[in-house]
């Protein structure tokens, strides 16, 4: 482990705790809390996952309610426009560093939805994506093993997906004011967030 | 079919009077003929066992439906269906008999343009809301209901009543997500994906 390149990875206001990144990947990639915002048919794929059979909680993996506590964000389907807006609405209200995986055909290429007119069609041109697992729908065993592949992402540092949605945002950006418009933003997110 | 030809509009085909067969000695039947009796105006027969239906001419719908409110307490939905060929809408207002345990399909054909049709919403408050989905989807004015608008989609989706058979969805789709995903051509002669 200590061989790996992990000054890039994350800044912190003290150099010396570099020392302790690979402890903090470990950490990190041991404890996923995923952010249960169910779309589409993937959300009843969630249940047998956390239960006896597959218990997701072995790897540290826990379903939480609070984007901001969140690190893991599950695409579990189709996305509509209506819920790209929260879904890219509670990606930037998600903490640095945070992953994306999307499950089935439909967020890859649009899947069974190809001619909606209400399908995203690609879903990576709005937000960056991490794992990507096909099928309609996969199975556990796909997702588990979609699980581990974001875990060993994350041991060696190639889970950097919010690094490039900072790196390329102008680029998303602009898709997504495609999209749905300029000034979506405030609009949208003054309905549901009332503080702001 | 070219997605972007024009619906021709067939002639009708006069039917042919045929005798009405009588209503059936069951509960349906009796239902029928006492809903038929105080509405001679529509048209009523029974599908099978716990299934009736019947035709309504359109101006007086709302006149029907107060009537047929004491037998069927409940409105399970009302869906629009698009005849293009035809030029109409058929609207089919769904009645469930509590009492009864019937099911019935009230239906009723409005003209492509402008459709118009009163609200029901007095009768069941349910119904605000399929007025609303119906309108949405169809473009279907329900003349007396408050808040037809912006319901569900987006609101550029809302202008084109995407539920319309003249709706021309690829074109559509290519316009707003893209050409990076090849699909079918608007005349459907390249097959892609």
């Amino acid at each position: 482990m200590s061989e790996k390149k992990n000054d890039d990875f994350i800044s912190y206001e003290l150099q010396e705790f570099k020392l302790f990144e690979p402890l903090f990947r470990w950490a990190r990639k041991k404890s996923l809390w995923i952010v249960a915002f169910c779309t589409g048919c993937g959300g009843i794929e969630m249940p047998p996952l956390a239960t006896a059979r597959y218990d997701f909680e072995r790897f540290g993996i826990m379903p939480n309610p609070a984007p901001r506590m969140g690190d893991l964000f599950l695409i579990t389907g189709y996305v509509t426009p209506k819920t790209l807006k929260r879904i890219i609405i509670t990606y930037e209200l998600m903490q640095d560093p945070k992953y994306i995986m999307i499950h089935g055909s439909c967020p890859i290429n649009g899947g069974v939805y190809w001619d909606s007119y209400n399908v995203v069609k690609q879903f990576d041109k709005y937000l960056p994506v991490d794992v990507a697992i096909a099928g309609c729908m996969p199975r556990a065993e796909a997702v588990m093993d979609g699980i581990m592949e974001i875990m060993r992402k994350i041991e060696d540092g190639t889970a950097d997906s919010w690094k490039r949605y900072r790196e390329n945002y102008e680029y998303y950006r602009k898709n997504q004011d495609e999209l749905f418009g300029e000034g979506w933003r405030e609009k949208e997110a003054r309905r549901w967030l009332a503080w702001i | 079919m070219d997605m972007n030809e024009k619906p021709k509009v067939e002639e009708k085909v006069e039917n042919t009077e045929e005798t009405k067969p009588e209503l059936p000695e069951t509960k349906e039947g009796r239902l029928v003929k006492e809903i038929l009796g105080e509405a001679p105006y529509a048209e009523g027969n029974v599908r099978r066992e716990r299934r009736v239906e019947f035709k309504v001419p359109p101006e007086r719908i709302r006149e029907f439906l107060e009537t047929a409110q004491k037998k069927f307490e409940m409105l399970i939905q009302i869906t629009v269906v698009d005849w293009l060929k035809e030029g109409e809408f058929e609207v089919i207002y769904q009645l469930w008999s509590v009492s009864e345990s019937v099911h019935a399909a009230v239906r009723t054909r409005i003209p492509r343009e402008d459709p118009r049709l009163p609200t029901v919403m007095d009768i069941w408050p349910v119904a605000e809301t399929y007025e609303r989905e119906g309108h949405e989807f169809f473009g279907v004015m329900y003349e007396g209901n408050p808040r037809l608008g912006p319901f569900i989609l987006e609101p550029r989706e809302y202008e084109k009543h995407p539920f319309r058979k003249d709706f021309n969805m690829l074109g559509y789709v290519k316009g707003i997500y893209g050409e990076d995903f090849d699909r079918y051509d608007e005349s459907k002669t390249n097959y892609v994906i």
